[in-house]
């Protein structure tokens, strides 16, 4: 087997273990299947009880265009991808010609011979797609089933996994619809098994099932959404977050939220502002170029001090960039983003799981401090799936309180604590109190006896315009010192990985590229070097007082960042006066991976 | 029962004359009329010299940005359904920098009655050309004549879906009070837009212009039918401006077309937590 390694110490996670990953790779055409079958993939590892982490590459076109699909499966938890495909499916020979220099001698590549002639030294398994589609009399698009039970056969999965999975799938569709698809499935896997009986492997043998999930950074939001009773989301579709507006919108019949698909990206925000104004919670998700268009209304949210969760999947840009790769290039902008000043929150999760625990405590916040909160993701966390245990997901939900901070609520919409009843003696209610904390009480709009505004124009604590000096004073000073609440109540250290005094190298990093920098330290620790990880989530505002102190004299500091201008470096220097001074930055649209990161070094 | 000066904020800052001022006691003489008062009313301003009525108005209300209001009434009628939402905007504001909202708000036959301030002209800066204004009018942004022809408001609102188009005089404050209360009643889209001059920066389109070329829809007139009201709509480019209800039609509004809120509204449903058969999808 490719990467079997037998790890005796493994000191990172504490743990005595043996190891065994493996990758599965699928490629072909645009419009084959290739996204479907990648993801039947991970379920049949996850169902069989490994851990796996995945990832797309696809252009920005429907038909004609290359995709592919890995599948990195491990019985340990996988954060990355790893260099060498041990199991390549080649839907046609662009795939193996693309992707043939990740490829080693013991390698796997599945293959109809009468397609394309394989040059090299590999493992190779004939199967005869075209021979098979003729045969069982199917549609070109079926030739991913033949594979995909050709290379379960391989590798020793049950194909029964699969043959469950195609159940699923086709189960609106009639019992007729599913054998047929079975028979696909059912002769790609008898072929190889039969075939090709020297090379059969036992890497998929199901193990306990620890009842994972398998999920993405944009499935992990919306169900995060969910849980934080979000009632309203909106958006207008960009990749890479457009799943979002799908899933929300396929779950709307069940979940009771209302899913708006507006004209335009100005419309989206303004809409959710108008039903936050009412009292729902509500959300808005897009990438750069649409979120550029909501830059003025999220400067409308704060002053208003109206809440608003903010879903942000980046995508390499400028404009409209490459719409379906990866980059961390908008941090910057989303720290900065509305004219004039005002209080921000802006989380960048490191996985799946904090994808989860910062979305729900996103709603907290912005009902909180009454302002908007941004989750950045982009498309390698918002795309690529990941093992999530049920139970860990089970327990946070049971755990997850709503906050909805100071609205004062007296209608029966009371999830959890709402808010206490207030003795309020005139009708125009002060909605911009000033307050100690800079957070004045909202009433929930539409409560009877009263009423007041949510002023674009610098206002009174009334709510009606104001151009007074005092007054304008007041009111800054109010919105300002939310910031300072925050840092005080809400603001989270970055957490660190690995021991920072015995490293030789601290790695700084923010959001989505946690995973990639968490296998260089395995693999760095192979190579007997100790190293740290500084990953931020909580990105802005930064607490200079906090994370000084972090930052030790005379250890060697490595930003790493998916963009070219090393742009939370910035951040961290505005903000705190640190500047680390070696950075490894990529930014080509791909993730950076571990070998790339431990080479530079 | 609310009385007017239940609704009466802060004292106006509108140039006397303008026609502000007999929108703005129409506009409150209408909910009073209806029996609204400023807990049961949801009002979204847009920005300039329609919008400051935001100061002048009590009401749950959203000082909007610059041609945001009709979205943010949107999100309102959305959140809160059974409640009244109303848009107070402007001709540059709606027509101009917020034209896309106005045409899909339209499509969608969201239930909001959106009142247009329609005098050719951007007062609050001083005086520029709106999308509203003839071909030819000078401005200061125009100082040769516009080159563009104007928008036509109501046959945009006509041809997209809206289901109540009315137009009005700010001359005639009595004949307004009636439409703004037609168009609030009425259930889906209601655009009213509203003739009125700007004393200060527009020398066309003054009092004795309209006076001369406003006239009432006929007691028979037909406002159900769709062919008769795109003839009226079109009279504009002869200078003629029929005044009442234009079209009015009853279909589905965007609201009573969501299933999850037919029985509550959306922030009075209780916490959705089943969440495990969202997880499923997952396994």
């Amino acid at each position: 087997m490719a990467d079997k390694k037998f790890v005796f110490l493994n000191f990172f996670y504490g743990l005595y273990r043996l190891n065994m990953n493996f990758t599965w790779k699928i490629g072909g055409e645009a419009g084959f299947g290739i996204m479907t079958t990648g993801l039947v993939f991970s379920k049949i590892a996850s169902r069989s009880g490994f851990h796996i982490f995945d990832y797309v590459e696809y252009p920005s076109l429907i038909r004609g265009g290359h995709n592919a699909y890995e599948v990195h499966v491990a019985d340990f938890e996988v954060t990355h991808l790893k260099p060498i495909v041990d199991i390549l499916i080649c839907l046609n020979k662009e795939t193996f010609e693309k992707h043939s220099s990740n490829l080693n001698k013991d390698s796997f590549v599945i293959y109809d011979k009468k397609e394309f002639k394989l040059e090299g030294d590999y493992k190779k398994i004939d199967v005869p797609f075209k021979k098979i589609l003729a045969e069982l009399k199917g549609q070109g698009v079926m030739k991913n089933t033949i594979a995909l039970g050709a290379s379960l056969a391989i590798i020793g999965g049950e194909i029964n996994e699969l043959l469950k999975i195609i159940t699923e799938q086709f189960e609106k569709k009639g019992e007729e619809i599913i054998s047929f698809n079975k028979k696909f499935a059912e002769a790609g896997f008898n072929y190889a098994k039969s075939n090709y009986k020297k090379f059969l492997t036992n890497w998929l043998t199901k193990k306990n099932p620890k009842g994972s999930l398998v999920m993405t950074g944009n499935d992990a939001f919306s169900l995060g959404s969910i849980i934080a009773d979000c009632r309203l989301y909106c958006a207008y579709p960009m990749t890479p977050s457009s799943s979002v507006l799908s899933t929300l919108a396929a779950w709307q019949d069940k979940t009771g939220m209302v899913v708006r698909h507006a004209e335009d990206e100005i419309s989206v925000i303004n809409t959710a502002l108008g039903s936050s104004f009412a009292g729902a919670r509500s959300a808005v998700g897009t990438s750069g170029g649409g979120f550029a268009l909501m830059v003025e209304s999220i400067s409308l949210a704060g002053i208003t001090e109206t809440p608003i969760v903010i879903f942000i999947a980046q995508r390499p840009g400028p404009a409209t960039g490459m719409p379906t790769w990866t980059e961390q290039g908008d941090l910057l902008f989303a720290v900065h983003a509305g004219h004039g000043e005002f209080p921000k929150i802006v989380l960048a999760p490191g996985d799946v799981k904090e994808m989860i625990e910062l979305t729900t405590k996103a709603f907290n916040l912005a009902d909180i401090y009454q302002t908007p909160v941004i989750i950045l993701s982009d498309m390698l966390l918002s795309e690529s799936h990941r093992s999530l245990e049920k139970k860990w997901l089970d327990d946070f939900v049971k755990r997850y309180e709503i906050d909805r901070g100071k609205l004062i609520n007296n209608s029966k919409f009371n999830p959890a604590k709402g808010g206490t009843k207030l003795q309020i003696k005139s009708q125009n209610f002060l909605r911009y109190k000033i307050t100690n904390d800079g957070i004045s009480h909202r009433l929930m709009a539409g409560t009877p006896g009263y009423f007041y505004q949510a002023n674009s124009y610098e206002h009174l604590e009334d709510g009606h315009t104001t151009e007074e000096s005092k007054e304008r004073l007041k009111q800054v000073n109010k919105r300002n010192k939310k910031t300072i609440t925050y840092l005080t109540k809400h603001f989270q250290l970055p957490k660190t990985y690995g021991d920072i005094n015995q490293a030789e190298i601290i790695f700084v990093a923010w959001g989505s590229i946690k995973g990639s920098i968490l296998e260089t330290q395995k693999r760095l620790l192979e190579k007997g070097k100790k190293s740290a990880l500084i990953h931020f989530n909580h990105t802005y505002p930064l607490d200079k007082d906090k994370i000084i102190p972090l930052f030790k004299n005379g250890k060697r500091h490595i930003l790493v960042e998916n963009n070219s201008q090393g742009q939370f470096g910035k951040l961290l220097q505005q903000e705190t006066g640190i500047e680390i001074k070696e950075k490894i930055l990529n930014y080509d649209g791909r993730p950076i991976w571990p070998e790339e990161i431990v080479r530079k070094i | 029962m609310s009385l007017i000066q239940d609704f009466t904020g802060y004292p106006p800052t509108w140039c006397p004359g303008c026609g502000n001022h007999g929108i703005g006691i129409a506009l409150k003489s209408a909910l009073v009329g209806l029996g609204l008062n400023p807990s049961t009313v949801f009002a979204v301003f847009g920005i300039g010299c329609s919008g400051n009525m935001n100061d002048f108005l009590n009401a749950y209300a959203i000082h909007a940005l610059h041609g945001r209001a009709i979205p943010n009434a949107i999100g309102i009628k959305i959140a809160n359904h059974q409640t009244k939402v109303i848009a107070i905007v402007g001709d540059g504001d709606c027509y101009g920098e917020g034209g896309n909202h106005f045409l899909h708000a339209c499509r969608g036959n969201h239930d909001i009655t959106v009142v247009v301030h329609d005098n050719s002209v951007y007062g609050l800066t001083t005086g520029q050309v709106a999308p509203t204004a003839r071909k030819g009018y000078k401005s200061k942004s125009t100082p040769a004549g516009i080159i563009e022809v104007p928008i036509n408001p109501l046959a945009l609102a006509l041809t997209q879906g809206a289901t109540f188009v009315a137009q009005v005089f700010a001359g005639n404050v009595s004949q307004m009070i009636e439409i703004i209360k037609l168009a609030i009643q009425h259930r889906g889209f209601s655009l009213v837009n509203v003739l009125q001059p700007c004393v200060s920066f527009n020398k066309i389109n003054n009092y004795q212009y309209y006076q001369k070329r406003v006239y009432f829809l006929a007691n028979e007139y037909q406002k159900n039918n769709f062919e008769l009201a795109m003839k009226k709509v079109v009279e504009v480019n002869k200078e003629k401006f029929p005044l009442g209800v234009i079209y009015q039609v009853e279909k589905p509004t965007f609201t009573d077309q969501l299933p999850q809120i037919k029985k509550e509204v959306l922030i009075e449903k209780d916490r959705f937590t089943d969440f495990s058969s969202l997880v499923k999808e997952f396994t």
